[in-house]
């Protein structure tokens, strides 16, 4: 469903990204894990439209949409949930889930899916028109979410879903991952906490310093001596 | 005689407060303050002027006037603007400057340097009274103007999916785009509304003075520059605020102060601005803004 091929990313003098390729396919979740600094959420970045790719392809759905300004590709149904949530604090819950689901779909469907946002998420609908500033940073979390799914996107990207939250949220948080896997949709999923996510994804790609260090399925990163050493502390 | 001045002053800070809005907008959205906004209120003026001397009624000629300050403002985005998309802030100043000076000079060259008359109906300069009271026509309409437009602007912003979008791109552009929400849409919004705005400040600038001149915005743009550096630059309340605020100001200062201290009341506004900047740097109202690293 998504490719990328050879990606590098310059923040001027700086390679953020040397070279990243991966591949996720429809229904599958991958974790891209690895240190800070990696070269994770540029990754992201890159493939949302955010960040400019100095060389190397993004391909959704057989077309690459490398270099295409980020609410062409929203159109084209990826979503990024961004790090550290970047919900619209001044407004309410209400309308950052709006402007979620403003894009291509009628007023009637976008009314139809805030209801099963706010059945998915029951703590939105509490919070209907309190102002997303003054949410919990679970709480955002679940907003930010809820918003990048109401444009009913074919694949999400979630970056670092995990940060600053207290551990029962983040079981939280990772269960609704599970749900949302189980109703079809594809996730590419970016974590500090690699015991996690390996827990949650079918396969896995390791960055480091900008190059994918290691690949393969969850199970067999998991059991490899580089990924325990490295990232488990075992 | 103090109603008279009360409604002065509400009626000069509704024009400011129009415009500094216009000037915060834009801010909001892209960052920019544009130093040309002086110039589309003067185009709508002379857009005015055009209309009536071709003979059309006065209400249409005053919508043509302000559809002209709106889509000079779209236009001027579009030509001068957008190809500096992503340029620094000093970039698009200057920007701003470039088109401001250009405009200037074509409405000197090509019009006239000199004040050109515009015959505003007769009614305008009417007064109506009640009692002891003497209420001019003029600033009744400008209050009533200014206030249906701050009106209609918060239920655009609250209401429609774009001012919504507007909101949120005040906040964090980036954000907003990858809800699929195309940055060219918000951003030509942001100028039609400024320039919607400046055309409506100029028809109310024009019904009290009558004529129109190439330097007519300069001032009343360089007010509500202050008015929104007061209230908290891209802040629309506070522009709001600092507009009114600011209007009051400068009317009762004219009404009160002795005549020998009189041609010391700008330095005494700017005194004043220079003490709210030093209590509240971020302006009375400040602007929500997310931190990014």
């Amino acid at each position: 469903m998504l490719s990328v091929e050879a990606l590098k990313i310059r923040y001027g003098e700086v390679e953020a990204v040397r070279r990243v390729d991966l591949t996720v396919d429809s229904g599958e979740i991958i974790a891209l894990v690895g240190a800070n600094g990696a070269g994770k959420s540029s990754t992201l970045g890159a493939i949302a439209g955010l960040v400019p790719a100095a060389s190397g392809k993004v391909v959704f759905d057989g077309a690459a949409i490398t270099g295409m300004a980020p609410e062409a590709i929203a159109r084209k149904g990826v979503a990024l949930v961004p790090e550290g949530r970047r919900i619209f604090a001044s407004l309410t819950v209400a309308d950052n889930l709006r402007l979620g689901g403003a894009v291509h779909q009628s007023a009637a469907e976008a009314k139809l899916r805030e209801e099963e946002m706010l059945e998915l998420f029951p703590i939105l609908r509490r919070y209907h028109r309190v102002k997303g500033g003054n949410l919990s940073g679970g709480e955002q979390q679940m907003l930010a979410i809820a918003r990048a799914l109401m444009s009913k996107p074919r694949m999400i990207l979630l970056d670092e879903p995990s940060l600053g939250l207290a551990p029962q949220l983040i079981d939280t948080v990772f269960d609704l991952i599970a749900e949302l896997r189980r109703k079809g949709l594809t996730i590419l999923l970016v974590e500090q906490n690699v015991a996690l996510a390996l827990e949650i994804a079918d396969r896995a790609v390791v960055l480091a310093n900008g190059e994918v260090v290691l690949s393969g399925t969850a199970r067999e990163l998991a059991s490899s001596d580089l990924v325990r050493q490295a990232y488990l502390g075992a | 005689m103090i109603a008279q001045q009360i409604i002065n002053a509400v009626s000069l800070g509704g024009v400011y407060a129009l415009l500094a809005l216009g000037l915060a907008i834009v801010f909001s959205i892209v960052g920019l303050i544009n130093f040309a906004h002086g110039e589309l209120m003067t185009l709508s003026g002379y857009a005015l002027l055009a209309a009536l001397v071709f003979g059309l009624p006065f209400p249409l000629a005053v919508l043509v006037a302000v559809s002209c300050g709106a889509l000079a403002a779209v236009a001027m985005e579009r030509i001068a603007f957008r190809p500096m998309r992503g340029a620094s802030v000093t970039s698009l100043l200057l920007t701003s400057f470039a088109v401001s000076s250009l405009l200037k000079v074509v409405f000197q060259n090509g019009i006239s340097a000199r004040p050109q008359a515009v015959a505003m109906p007769g009614w305008m300069t009417g007064a109506f009274s009640f009692g002891d009271f003497t209420i001019g026509v003029g600033p009744s309409i400008s209050i009533v103007v200014s206030a249906l437009a701050l009106i209609a602007l918060e239920v655009f912003l609250r209401r429609s999916v774009t001012g919504t979008a507007m909101r949120a791109a005040a906040e964090d552009f980036n954000v907003v785009r990858l809800m699929g929400i195309p940055a060219s849409r918000i951003i030509a919004t942001a100028f039609l509304l400024s320039g919607l705005l400046a055309g409506l400040a100029a028809m109310l600038w024009v019904a009290q003075r009558a004529s129109v001149d190439p330097l007519m915005g300069f001032t009343p743009v360089l007010k509500a520059f202050i008015a929104a550096v007061v209230g908290g630059l891209g802040s629309l309340p506070g522009a709001v605020a600092g507009g009114f605020l600011l209007g009051i100001i400068e009317v009762l200062l004219q009404a009160t102060l002795p005549a020998a201290i009189a041609p010391y009341r700008d330095a005494i506004v700017l005194s004043g601005v220079i003490a709210v900047l030093l209590l509240r740097p971020q302006g009375l109202i400040p602007a929500v803004r997310v931190q990014r690293s």
